[in-house]
C-alpha cells in the first residue's frame, strides 16, 4: 500500500480549499419579491461623511494575477469626516460593477444594475475635516469589491476615522481601474490551489504597505491623518490580510479579522500588537478551521476572540442589508441585517477606540446584557 | 482517477469528488446485498475507533463493489487480515493461544462468521489492544487487494500548526520520486541524489541539489545495485518526526559529511505551488507546467497557451507533467482533446471485460501546435491516462523517464460506519490500444534521465531535449 502514497499526495493537496468560501446570500426557499433598492443604515457618529476614490500604481512589482500587467494597480476608496452635510451622495457601485458582482455570485431574478441603486450616506468628493485623525485600512472578502464594507466604513468615518478601503484587482469579480478598465477575477481560476490563501494575503500585505507609502502624496487630505495611529480590519480573506499586514508592516498598530481563515505566519516568539477575531459560530475554538486556534497561542498582546450567535460569514459585510433588494430570503435563525450591521459597527469601533484613541471600552471586557449575541472565546464559548 | 490519502504535507485533506468516478452499479453477484457501503455525502463526521463491525462493512463493501469483488477468493482477504492480527499480537509481546486461523470454506458469509468468531476470541483476551488490532487487520485486508488505487484513509491527522501550502518532511526531493519514494524503489538506479531543496531541515543544513546521499540512518540506499527500503525514510509522513541521519557527498568538492534532519513543517512559495504555471521559452515555445489534474486544469492550461500565443506565432508547446500525481480523468481527456479529435483515449473495463470507451471531447478546440510532454516516475494515474493517449494516438512526443504505473482504475470512495473512507476502483484502466498501463507505465519516446551533475548545475536535460525536438 505504501507505494501509493506519494502518488496520491499531490492530488490530495489539490483538493484543499484554500480560503473560506465567501458564500453569497442564497434563497432559503421561494425567492420573495425584491424590495427595491437598499438604503444603508445611517452612520452613528457625530460627523457627516465624505468619500473619494484614488487610483494607485505600484511599478515596483508585477501584478500577482495578471501576467500581462507589469505593475500592480490599486483602487482605494476613502471615507472621512467632513463638514458638509449636503451634497450628492456617492454611488454604491457602478451598474457594471453591480452586474459583474451579481453574475459572479450567481444571483438572478433582479436587474443586474440593482446594487448600483443602493443609497449611501457619504457625500461624494466632499472636503475632509478634522485633524490628527486615526486611519483604518479595510480589505474585503475574496471575490468582493470593498464597497461591500460601506456600512462599516461610513460608520467609522462618522466617528472620526479616515477609512482607506482597498480594492485588490483580479481578486474580486469586478474592480474598476483608472480610466474605466474593468479587472475581473483572475485569481478565481486558482483558488483551489495549495498555498492559494497564503499567496493572497502576502499580496494584500504588500498592497497595504504601498497604500500607506503613497497616501501622503496621493491625497490632499492626508495631512489630517495621524500616521502613528493606523489599524486594519477586513472580512474573510481581507481579515486574513489584516493579520498579514500587521505581521509585515509595523506601521499597522492593531488589527481585526472578521470571520476569515488566516494564512500569515506569526513569528514563533509571539506577536504583541492588539488583535481581535470576530466571527460566526463556524469560528469557535476547536472548530473545523484550525487557523484561529493556531494563531491565538502566538498572539501575546491584547487580544479578543468574539463569536456572534446567529452570525454568518456575510454578517460583517453589507450582504444582509442588500438581501431584500436582491430578492434573497435570509436563512432561518440568522442575525437580522440591521442587528448584524449594528453589532459589527459597535465592536469594530470599540476595538479601534480602545487601541487608536485610548478610550476604555467596557464592551470589550466581557458579556454585555444589551448584546446577548456576543460570546467571548475561548473561555465562554464552546463548540456549537 | 486517484486514490485518496493525506497530503505529503500532513494536511488532512480528502480528495475532491471530481477525482472519483460515478457510483458503479451494484454487482449482481453480491454476496452481501444490503450491507454494502455508501458513497459519502459531504464531509465525514469525526472518526470513531475501528471495530470488527467496520471491518465487516469494508469486507462486504469490497466484495460488492471492488473491480474483481465478484470473482476474487475472499479467503485471501481474511487470511491476510488474520496474519496481520497475529503479527501485531507478537509485536506487542501478547500472543494468545486462541489466535488460530479458522477453517474457511469459500462461502463468503459463512467464512466471515468464522473469522469474526475467531477475531472476537482473540481481541477479548487483549481488550487494551482492540483498537490497534482492528486497524492493522483492516489495513491488511485492503492491502491484500494489491491495487494501487485501493486505500483505507483513517487516523487522518494534520499538524495543528500548519499553514496553507506548508510541506511536511525533511524539505528535500531526490531522484527517487512518486511511488518509488514511498517504499517501492522499483527501477531507480544509483546514485541517490538531491534534486531540490524545498526548505525545512534540508535547507537549514545547507544541502544542495546534486548532493549524493551515501547512507540513510546508517543503511546503504542501494543493496546489490537495487534500491533498498532505507530510501523510504526520506519521505516521513506526519506525525513521524524521528531525525533521519544522512551521509552526503558533494561531488564538486569531494567533501563528505553527515547531518541529522528532523522532519517537520516547512513553508513553500505559493507561486511555485500553483497547479498551472506557464512561460515563454526561446521566444516561440510555450512552456506549461501542470502539477495535477484538478478541476478546470484543462481550461487553465489552454488559457495560458492562448495568452502566450497572443501577438506571436508559436512553434510548439512543452507540457511539463513531471510530478503530476493525477486527479480528474475528465480533465485529462479534455486537455488531450486540444491535440486530437475523434479518438479513444482509454477503456475502463469490468472484471468480465465489459468495457466503457472513453473518447476525446471534440468540443475542445484543437490547438494545432507540436507537442512535447515531459514525464517522470512521478507522473501517475490521470497523468498516465493522458501520456499513454498522447503516445498511442501520436498526439506528441514524450521526453523524460517512464511514468509511475499507478493507474489500476478510477477509484470511488465509500463511507464506513466509523467515518473513515475506503476507496478502490470498480473498473480497470486500459490504454487506447487496450494495453495495460498499470504497474508498467508509459515509456518516453526519448529517455532523458536527470544526473547528479545536472542537478548540481541546475540543468534540465529533458527540457533541453524537448526544445531541440520542437526546433528540428
Amino acid at each position: 500500500m505504501r507505494q501509493l502514497l506519494a502518488v496520491a499526495a499531490g492530488l490530495a493537496v489539490l483538493a484543499a480549499s484554500a480560503c473560506t468560501a465567501p458564500a453569497p446570500p442564497r434563497p432559503a426557499g421561494v425567492a420573495p419579491t425584491p424590495t427595491g433598492p437598499a438604503t444603508l443604515p445611517a452612520p452613528t457618529g457625530d460627523h457627516p461623511v465624505g468619500t473619494t476614490v484614488l487610483y494607485l500604481k505600484d511599478t515596483s512589482r508585477p501584478d500577482p494575477w495578471n501576467l500581462d500587467a507589469d505593475a500592480r494597480e490599486l483602487k482605494v476608496t476613502l471615507w472621512y469626516p467632513t463638514g458638509r452635510r449636503d451634497g450628492q451622495r456617492a454611488p454604491y457601485m457602478t451598474p457594471k460593477e453591480s452586474e459583474l458582482l451579481l453574475k459572479g455570485s450567481r444571483i438572478t431574478g433582479v436587474p443586474y444594475d440593482t446594487l448600483s441603486k443602493t443609497r449611501t450616506n457619504a457625500v461624494k468628493d466632499a472636503d475632509p475635516a478634522g485633524r490628527r485623525l486615526p486611519l483604518v485600512v479595510l480589505s474585503p472578502g475574496f471575490t468582493k469589491p470593498v464597497s461591500t464594507l460601506t456600512s462599516l466604513a461610513e460608520d467609522l468615518a462618522s466617528r472620526g476615522y479616515v477609512v482607506a478601503g482597498i480594492d485588490h484587482p483580479y481578486e474580486s469579480y469586478v474592480t474598476t481601474l483608472s480610466d474605466g478598465r474593468v479587472a475581473e477575477c483572475i485569481a478565481c481560476d486558482s483558488d483551489g490551489d495549495p498555498g492559494f490563501g497564503t499567496g493572497v494575503v502576502q499580496g494584500r500585505a504588500a498592497d497595504v504597505s504601498f497604500v500607506l507609502d503613497r497616501l501622503p502624496a496621493e491625497w490632499e487630505g492626508s495631512g489630517r491623518i495621524d500616521r502613528s495611529r493606523i489599524a486594519m480590519a477586513g472580512q474573510s480573506i481581507g481579515g486574513a490580510g489584516a493579520l498579514a499586514a500587521l505581521v509585515k508592516d509595523s506601521r499597522v498598530r492593531a488589527g481585526i479579522d472578521m470571520d476569515g481563515t488566516t494564512y500569515a505566519r506569526i513569528p514563533e516568539g509571539g506577536f504583541t500588537r492588539p488583535f481581535m477575531f470576530i466571527g460566526s459560530p463556524q469560528h469557535v475554538p476547536g472548530g473545523r478551521d484550525i487557523s484561529w486556534d493556531r494563531d491565538w497561542k502566538l498572539l501575546t498582546g491584547w487580544k479578543r476572540w468574539i463569536v456572534l450567535t446567529g452570525g454568518e460569514h456575510q454578517s460583517f459585510t453589507d450582504g444582509p442589508l442588500l438581501a431584500g433588494a436582491l430578492g434573497v430570503t435570509p436563512a432561518y435563525g440568522v442575525l437580522e441585517a440591521a442587528r448584524a450591521a449594528e453589532l459589527t459597527r459597535t465592536y469594530v469601533a470599540a476595538f479601534l477606540d480602545r487601541h487608536l484613541k485610548s478610550r476604555r471600552q467596557p464592551l470589550l471586557e466581557g458579556p454585555s446584557p444589551s448584546h446577548p449575541e456576543v460570546r467571548f472565546c475561548p473561555a465562554a464559548c464552546g463548540r456549537s | 482517477m486517484t486514490p485518496f490519502r493525506t497530503a505529503a504535507a500532513g494536511l488532512a485533506l480528502l480528495l475532491a469528488a471530481a477525482c472519483t468516478a460515478p457510483t458503479p452499479p451494484r454487482s449482481q453477484a453480491s454476496a452481501a446485498a444490503g450491507t454494502a457501503c455508501a458513497r459519502p455525502s459531504g464531509a465525514p463526521g469525526a472518526e470513531t475507533p475501528t471495530t470488527i463491525d467496520v471491518i465487516e462493512q469494508a469486507y462486504f463493501c469490497i466484495l460488492d463493489r471492488y473491480y474483481s469483488g465478484a470473482v476474487l477468493d475472499a479467503r485471501a482477504l481474511l487470511t491476510a487480515g488474520f496474519l496481520a492480527l497475529t503479527q501485531e499480537l507478537n509485536r506487542n509481546g501478547r500472543d494468545v493461544p486462541e489466535a488460530i486461523m479458522p477453517a474457511l470454506t469459500g462461502d463468503r458469509k459463512a467464512d466471515w462468521t468464522a473469522f469474526e468468531t475467531a477475531y472476537r476470541k482473540v481481541t477479548d483476551r487483549v481488550p487494551d489492544l482492540r483498537d490497534k488490532l482492528a486497524v492493522v487487520t483492516l489495513e491488511a485486508v485492503v492491502a491484500a487487494l494489491d491495487d494501487n488505487h485501493a486505500r483505507w484513509a483513517h487516523d487522518v491527522g494534520r499538524p495543528p500548526d500548519s499553514y496553507d501550502g506548508d510541506g511536511y518532511g525533511l524539505g528535500l526531493q531526490t531522484n527517487v520520486v512518486g511511488a518509488e519514494a514511498e517504499g517501492d524503489p522499483g527501477v531507480t538506479v544509483a546514485p541517490l541524489f538531491i534534486t531540490a531543496v524545498q526548505g525545512g531541515a534540508a535547507q537549514a543544513a545547507g544541502l544542495r541539489p546534486g548532493d549524493i546521499i551515501e547512507s540513510i540512518n546508517g543503511s546503504a540506499p542501494f543493496i546489490g545495485g537495487r534500491a533498498g527500503p532505507a530510501i523510504a525514510s526520506l519521505s516521513p509522513q506526519y506525525p513521524e518526526a524521528s531525525p533521519v541521519r544522512l551521509r552526503l557527498l558533494r561531488q564538486s568538492t569531494g567533501h563528505r559529511w553527515s547531518v541529522a534532519l528532523k522532519p517537520g513543517l516547512f513553508a513553500r512559495d505559493p507561486a511555485a505551488l500553483r497547479v498551472v504555471q506557464s512561460k515563454l521559452l526561446e521566444d516561440d515555445i510555450a512552456y506549461v507546467r501542470l502539477r495535477g489534474f484538478a478541476s478546470d486544469s484543462a481550461k487553465r492550461v489552454l488559457t495560458a497557451i492562448t495568452r502566450l500565443r497572443t501577438g506571436r506565432t508559436l512553434s510548439g508547446l512543452v507540457l511539463d507533467l513531471r510530478g503530476n500525481g493525477g486527479g480528474s480523468p475528465t480533465e485529462a481527456v479534455r486537455l488531450l482533446s486540444a491535440f486530437v479529435h475523434g479518438e479513444v483515449t482509454a477503456y475502463q473495463c469490468t472484471v468480465d471485460d465489459a468495457c466503457e470507451t472513453i473518447r476525446t471531447d471534440d468540443t475542445v478546440a484543437l490547438l494545432g501546435l507540436p507537442l512535447v510532454v515531459l514525464t517522470d516516475r512521478g507522473c501517475a494515474s490521470a497523468c498516465e491516462h493522458f501520456s499513454s493517449a498522447v503516445k498511442d494516438l501520436r498526439a506528441g512526443r514524450i521526453v523524460g523517464t517512464r511514468t509511475s504505473g499507478t493507474i489500476s482504475g478510477p477509484a470511488s470512495s465509500y463511507l464506513l460506519s466509523n467515518n473513515t473512507l475506503l476507496g478502490f476502483p470498480s473498473k480497470r484502466h486500459l490504454g487506447p490500444d487496450r494495453e495495460v498501463i498499470d504497474r508498467i507505465g508509459v515509456p518516453p519516446d526519448h529517455h532523458v534521465p536527470l544526473t547528479a551533475g545536472d542537478a548540481a548545475a541546475g540543468r534540465d536535460p529533458a527540457l533541453a531535449r524537448a526544445l531541440t525536438l520542437l526546433h528540428e
